[in-house]
């Protein structure tokens, strides 16, 4: 692979001597949708905050690029009065921001949130935005930097199908249109077939790597997350196939 | 009204209502970082603490207990933001243990106190007694929360709104916790002399709480905090004169009844959280 955006050279995470990621090596190339699957406590929340730098590891991860971020969960105090347009100015100038917002960071406030079409909420309170609003702002936020690498940590969680569907054509928006590699946590197998190049097969260690629709088998599937589970598809039209594992429900 | 205004604009009240608003702009500034980043407890036990200075700053025989003061309320702070990193156990569970501590130093220290010591005055306040000296220490308090705020109020705003985004953009949020914590052990210590012990706590939370119920920005809860602050600061100087009240009880109870204020107006606008 020419000039791969990440490198992760057996990489492992230990948290109280247990192994939460083992030995994980792989690259990435540039402009890709890479779909980064597996169970509950399979290891993806941790491996993407070892790429973030956040958590300590063994081995080696290199990023030759940019990185913006969506968390999985965005645990706020809802009641704080603050604008979509203050929160973003928060890392986008100096001048404190409740002595107002700079015409600088208004306007690249606003190129941010057109990109994810939410242009019409930057003056909206962070605390009334709903689930998929607050879900287009992150993103919007996330590429504040101009990253070339975005990882995105099961940011449809917890949103429902339309709003998920719209989220996901935003991020293969940015894909297509801006060259960014996404790299997208889910557990949402429909997504991976549907919208991805790429599969990352992760159950702590390193399960399968390549191309979405080679690799999403039933035998593979079972493969990386095991157990009793179920596939099948919404009656919404879109044709959603989830994965329910009913082992354990941990956070990774 | 004219002898009132007398005393306090050139007379020898001038520092006393100097004194006042200069506490009241430094606890403004801070609350809304306060409130917004859950130190509400954090404050309180570093308030306690102080005790523990100003004892120990009367067995030492300073005569204006300021320093052992700041030293023991930012000693208390750091620890109580280490055992933050490193202990497993809950926030407030750790404040619990601090201000029980301390408080327990200061008052086995008071035990060795020989002689007259105005530890009421301490725990109450005695911001009639302020003079250009506590002046000049509550600007100089004034001034730390300004300039830090302004220098860092961004970065401690995001670390509030979300740890895990504010360390993902890059922020090195323990440092930034610990910058926090110290400036309000600092903050708090200072503000002692004229508020006291027991109601310095009131002071970097009503504001922010008060002005969470009216605005709907940051900018506006900012300015708001600031304003009901010195609102409080001045009528209950002026109000505690009248009717001869204690001043800093009277202080915060005008600020709470601004928040009830704030409250009622905000359910009616719309705006309370």
């Amino acid at each position: 692979m020419s000039d791969p955006l990440l490198v992760l050279d057996h990489v492992t995470v230990r948290a109280g001597g247990r192994a939460l990621v083992e030995d994980v090596s792989l690259s990435l190339p540039r402009g890709q949708l890479v779909a980064l699957i597996g169970p509950n406590g399979a290891g993806k929340t941790t491996l993407i905050r070892a790429i973030l730098g956040l958590i300590r590891h063994e081995g080696r991860i290199e990023v030759r690029g940019r990185v913006g971020y969506v968390p999985q969960h965005l645990q706020y105090d809802r009641g704080l009065p603050m604008t979509v347009l203050e929160f973003m100015a928060l890392s986008l100038q100096r001048l404190p921001v409740a002595l107002g917002v700079t015409r600088a960071a208004t306007k690249r406030v606003l190129e941010l949130l057109e990109l994810v079409g939410a242009q019409k909420l930057a003056r909206a309170r962070l605390g009334g935005l709903s689930g998929g609003e607050l879900q287009r702002v992150m993103l919007a936020g996330a590429m504040q930097n101009r990253p070339e690498l975005l990882l995105l940590d099961e940011p449809a969680a917890g949103v429902d199908i339309e709003g998920e569907a719209t989220f996901h054509d935003l991020i293969a928006r940015q894909v297509r249109d801006l060259g960014v590699t996404v790299v997208l946590v889910s557990h949402d197998l429909s997504v991976v077939s549907e919208i991805t190049d790429h599969v990352i097969c992760l159950n702590r260690r390193l399960m399968c790597e390549g191309n979405a629709r080679d690799l999403l088998t039933a035998e593979t599937i079972a493969r990386v997350f095991g157990g009793h589970k179920a596939v099948y598809g919404h009656a919404h039209g879109h044709d959603h196939t989830h994965h329910h594992n009913h082992g354990n429900h941990r956070h990774d | 009204m004219t002898e009132f205004a007398a005393y306090y604009l050139g007379g020898s009240g001038t520092a006393v209502l100097a004194g006042v608003l200069l506490v009241s702009l430094a606890s403004g500034v801070l609350s809304p970082i306060v409130v917004a980043n859950r130190m509400a407890f954090f404050s309180d036990a570093v308030a306690h603490s102080s005790l523990a200075g100003v004892v120990l700053g009367m067995l030492l025989g300073l005569g204006h207990p300021v320093l052992s003061m700041a030293a023991f309320g930012v000693m208390v702070s750091l620890v109580i933001a280490s055992l933050r990193q490193r202990s497993p156990l809950a926030l407030d569970t750790l404040l619990g243990v601090a201000m029980a501590g301390s408080l327990a130093v200061g008052l086995v220290l008071y035990h060795y106190v020989r002689g007259y010591s105005d530890l009421h005055s301490y725990l109450l306040g005695q911001v009639s007694l302020l003079g250009w000296a506590d002046a000049a220490i509550l600007g100089a308090n004034a001034a730390i929360a300004v300039v830090l705020v302004a220098l860092f109020a961004n970065r401690l705003t995001l670390v509030a709104v979300s740890r895990n985004l504010a360390q993902a953009r890059g922020v090195a949020v323990a440092r930034y916790e610990y910058l926090l914590i110290v400036m309000l052990g600092l903050v708090v210590s200072l503000s002692v002399r004229a508020v006291g012990i027991l109601m310095v706590n009131a002071l970097l939370v009503v504001p922010a709480a008060t002005a969470r119920h009216v605005a709907r920005s940051f900018a506006g809860l900012f300015w708001a905090s600031i304003g009901v602050s010195l609102a409080a600061g001045v009528t209950g100087l002026l109000v505690g004169d009248v009717l001869n009240l204690p001043t800093a009880p009277a202080i915060v109870s005008a600020g709470v009844l601004l928040f009830a204020l704030a409250w009622g107006l905000g359910r009616l606008r719309g705006t309370e959280a």
